[in-house]
């Protein structure tokens, strides 16, 4: 506690970012430390989960350190200890969950283990301070693309998901094909804006009616055709319109599948989470379609969509709020549902 | 001065703790499930110290067997003493996990009169971490040496074996062999003393000693604090004794050839 505020220590090492933060009361962020490996990735042109692994070692003690300078606190004061223990990479969850469980015992703080998909619909709550469930949550990230039924702070209902590639993989893939490498999304976001997105056909994936499930293989897979075809003739590609056109047939059908299910849940709110939320068009679009319906639409600013570990000692807080604890048996779960 | 130590030994199969006071006491505590490190290590480790009859705050030093064995182990014991040291405030030890396990086969080859240790860990493909002690029976208690040409490092087992025999026949040395590179390597090394003719200079540790454990590491650990030999907790590091697979072909440069069929599909 500090001047009447609870304070969690939220830590997060899932995929490449080794983030911890200190955040007040579930909602104010008095530091938000995230030290990301991007650059040691990107000459192997993705994620290594081995060197992930071994960086996420040597960073996260002076995470630690950094965020609670920056807050101003010191160890003592903190009164909950929050982190992602699935899904991911188990040996970068491992680095988290090792480093949290040390601290609470060593402090004799609580602990609360968080979905990390459950913290990125949280970050929401450090962007908004207003905002409260019940809401419909979309969440897109390099592994995950769900739409989420949000009827109060600890339950989240995944109503729909991707039956194969994340729509982060998938651009992750096509931009590697196109030359633009990695990471894949705000790359092709950027090419994107350059480019004509009618400029190539390439198909919306809607699958049965009803469904809120999205499947973005298939379009992957036209989309490296298409790219080979064009190469085989000898033709020029235009980047910009490749990034365009197949960005579009993405968020298209996400930005409609998260409307619909918003209506037919009689939510007037869309919550959006997760890196591809930053995505400028899937932005656009959804608040055209949102507006439309006479649905908001929510998002957390840029660096709060990306991992972070404030959005952890957010959802953290909730559940500790509710009567949830972790023990020190605490471990990773590499595969975590929803 | 007083020590309370803790140590923890993740890099096998089970895990370990062990707390070792300035009386040289050993309070040990392990896991009884195969690779649950993460799960069990703060658990074996509260045990320990209940076990000393101290509290956590009564610790001086927090000791993490470092490496060689499985990466996964490597990290949880590390962070875990790093992350410990950090918040109680007290100083960390890094041991190797081969000298451990040279230093918990000690009795065995003073009772068996070898003069050489050599603490193999299973690194896949005939490649083993490994590292190779002589043991000293002149002062009044046993001790042990690293041998130069046969440093901590990573060896194929038939090169290993091959420098064994070379030294252990010029001077008629035995030599015991200890950790889990035996359950792997046992049939080459058997086979290539038999070649040499040298069948009767052979010894295999037993399983009680064999395995990574944090007593003989808590050993280690004290005297490294009475020494003074401690680290800041950002200077504990692992000691992986490889680079990852990726790193190693961005070094050999294969890795673009890989990276380049990756993106074909």
């Amino acid at each position: 506690m500090k001047d009447g505020k609870h304070l969690t220590l939220g830590i997060e090492t899932s995929c490449d970012e080794t983030a911890v933060s200190v955040v007040a009361d579930g909602r104010e962020i008095l530091s938000n430390i995230i030290s990301t490996q991007i650059d040691i990735h990107t000459q192997f042109g993705g994620v290594v989960p081995e060197i992930a692994s071994r960086r996420h070692l040597e960073n996260i003690n002076g995470c630690i350190d950094r965020a609670l300078s920056e807050a101003g606190v010191s160890i003592d004061e903190i009164d909950l200890v929050g982190v992602t223990y699935g899904p991911g990479l188990v040996g970068a969850l491992l680095i988290g969950v090792a480093a949290a469980k040390s601290i609470a015992f060593a402090c004799d703080i609580p602990l609360v283990g968080v979905n990390h998909m459950h913290g990125h619909i949280a970050a929401n709550y450090l962007e908004h301070h207003d905002l409260e469930p019940p809401f419909m949550s979309l969440v897109v990230s390099g592994g995950h693309t769900n739409i989420v039924n949000v009827p109060d702070y600890n339950r989240c209902e995944k109503i729909g998901g991707t039956r194969d590639d994340a729509a982060g993989e998938a651009f992750d893939k096509v931009a590697r094909v196109i030359g633009l490498g990695y990471p894949g999304g705000p790359k092709v976001d950027k090419a994107a804006r350059e480019g004509d997105r009618d400029a190539i056909a390439f198909k919306r994936v809607w699958l049965e009616p009803g469904s809120y499930d999205f499947s973005f293989s298939g379009l992957k897979t036209q989309a490296l055709n298409y790219l080979n075809t064009e190469r085989q003739a000898g033709r020029e590609i235009n980047v910009n319109d490749v990034a365009a056109s197949f960005q579009e047939a993405v968020v298209e059908v996400i930005a409609e599948k998260a409307v619909c299910a918003a209506e037919e849940f009689g939510q007037k709110r869309i919550v959006m989470a997760g890196g591809v939320a930053s995505n400028t068009r899937l932005r656009e679009l959804i608040s055209q379609k949102a507006a439309a319906r006479g649905i908001d639409v929510l998002r957390p600013s840029p660096i709060l969509c990306t991992d972070n570990g404030a959005m952890i000692a957010s959802a953290a807080y909730y559940a500790y709020r509710a009567g949830e604890r972790s023990g020190y048996d605490l471990d990773a779960v590499p595969a975590l549902e929803f | 001065m007083m020590f309370n130590i803790l140590v923890v030994e993740t890099t096998g199969k089970y895990d370990s703790a062990a707390v070792i006071t300035d009386d040289g006491r050993v309070f040990c505590a392990s896991s009884q499930t195969e690779m649950n490190h993460l799960r069990d290590i703060i658990t074996i480790s509260d045990e320990a110290i209940r076990k000393a009859g101290i509290t956590k705050k009564d610790l001086t030093h927090v000791a993490a067997s470092r490496g060689p064995g499985s990466f996964t182990g490597i990290r949880i014991g590390v962070t875990t003493a790093r992350t410990t040291g950090q918040m109680l405030g007290i100083p960390c030890i890094g041991i190797s996990s081969l000298e451990s396990l040279a230093e918990g086969a000690l009795d065995e080859a003073v009772a068996s009169g070898a003069l050489y240790i050599a603490p193999i860990i299973n690194a896949r493909r005939h490649q083993t971490y490994a590292g190779v002690w002589k043991a000293c029976f002149t002062s009044d208690y046993e001790q042990k040496t690293l041998i130069d040409e046969m440093e901590e490092r990573q060896y194929m087992i038939e090169e290993l074996t091959d420098k064994l025999i070379a030294a252990a026949s010029e001077d008629g040395g035995r030599v015991l062999f200890t950790g889990d590179g035996i359950d792997a390597y046992r049939d080459i090394i058997e086979e290539a003393f038999k070649a040499a003719g040298m069948e009767n200079q052979l010894l295999f540790a037993g399983e009680d000693i064999r395995y990574q454990d944090a007593e003989p590491a808590a050993r280690l650990a004290l005297r490294e604090a009475a020494a003074g030999r401690v680290l800041g907790y950002s200077e504990l590091l692992p000691e992986y004794m490889r680079l990852s697979e990726a790193e190693q072909r961005l070094r050999e440069g294969t890795l673009s050839d890989k990276i380049r069929k990756a993106g074909r599909i």
